[in-house]
């Protein structure tokens, strides 16, 4: 990367993110159509399986990210105020994070239980 | 025909308002010419206009809600009461006439010219025809600033923010086989605001009177741009 990028980075995550937002989707709710778990033990199980596990860690952090470059877009266009923007993006970072290290532990639980 | 007109005039008014006028529209009419019918019953009213044939691009107004050339739109097309306002988010400097500064300003910064760092040849650069092709579309904009100031971004930023028009500009130079400065016309674009503002919202697509697509073209820059830096 010889560009500086700010504009265009922000761009491409999100784009790339929307892409396996799409897909993760879609493979869920396949597997909700096509084969429904019956119950939580087997659903839990499937959750915990070292694939899915993973997948859905990267489809918590692709939402992050996503979340995080809309709400970037929308306080840059709407709020001025140079100090209250940081702040608005600072809250956002934290809730953004505190849902993404409630995410993980949700995962290890599935995995581990 | 019924005609709601707003009025301000910011020497006398402390606040704009809408004027009701009566104009009896005829077959053919546009709306130029009822707006120049309300001019004779009320000489203060001003608006701009000179080529009376979409081709000036000077007299860009917001018809019930939508910007369009006045010279060009039919008033069999517009719903009454019909509601004339001047183009939103410009400041207004009297009745429909907007100070248009930082749309131009906006036209500038992207160097709407071409760069050549090679001499210049004795007789013209020469296109073939794929080349020369790749500018329709682009070189016909006549700057009338329907798009930009129907583009929710660019009210926002009008400072910051290019604008669909300045961008299909940048794209129409980019685009160019004869330009050479692109490196330095997508630097010059990067950050989170000249270019990246546009959110695809596409209002400039439909405004545009000449029907062409700054939407497409701000697509292709950034297309352009994720090429060059991977
Ligand atoms: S597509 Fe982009 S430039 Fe066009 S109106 Fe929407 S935000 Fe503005
Ligand atoms: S792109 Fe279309 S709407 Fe925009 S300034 Fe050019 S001619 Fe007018
Ligand atoms: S008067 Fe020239 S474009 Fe309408």
């Amino acid at each position: 990367m010889s560009r500086r990028a700010a504009g265009l980075k922000a761009w491409i995550w999100q784009r790339l993110t929307a892409i396996y937002l799409g897909l993760f989707i879609l493979f869920l709710l396949g597997r909700l159509v096509l084969d429904p778990p019956l119950h939580v033990a087997e659903w839990r199980g499937w959750l915990g399986g070292p694939l899915v596990s993973t997948a859905s860690l990267l489809f918590v952090f692709a939402l992050l990210l996503h979340a995080w470059v809309g709400v970037r877009d929308i306080l840059m266009d709407y709020v001025r105020p140079i100090a209250l923007r940081a702040g608005l993006m600072s809250l956002v970072i934290v809730i953004l994070l505190g849902c993404g290290l409630w995410a993980v532990e949700i995962l290890i639980v599935a995995r581990v239980g | 025909m019924k005609f709601r007109v707003f009025r301000y005039n910011p020497d006398e008014d402390e606040q704009p308002y809408l004027q009701d006028f009566e104009v009896a529209a005829e077959r053919g009419m546009m709306l130029r010419d009822a707006l120049l019918q309300i001019k004779t019953q009320d000489e203060g009213f001003s608006f701009r206009h000179s080529c009376g044939e979409g081709v000036c691009g000077s007299d860009g107004v917001n018809v019930n809600g939508e910007n369009k050339l006045a010279c060009i739109t039919p008033l069999a097309e517009l719903k009454e009461p019909v509601v004339v306002r001047p183009f939103p988010g410009r400041p207004v400097i009297r009745d429909l006439v907007v100070d248009m500064s930082q749309f131009f300003q906006q036209y500038r910064a992207v160097q709407p010219w071409l760069i050549r760092k090679d001499p210049l040849p004795e007789h013209e650069i020469l296109q073939s025809p794929e080349e020369r092709e790749r500018l329709d579309g682009l070189y016909e904009c006549i700057l009338c600033g329907c798009c930009s100031t129907s583009c929710p971004s660019f009210w926002w930023n009008p400072d910051r923010f290019h604008g669909p028009q300045a961008l299909l500009t940048a794209w129409r130079f980019l685009a160019d086989s004869r330009d050479q400065a692109a490196d330095e016309r997508l630097d010059e674009l990067e950050g989170p605001y000249k270019l990246f503002r546009c959110h695809t919202i596409m209002s400039c697509v439909e405004a545009c009177p000449k029907h062409l697509n700054p939407t497409r073209a701000i697509g292709n820059i950034k297309n352009l741009m994720l090429k060059k830096s991977i």
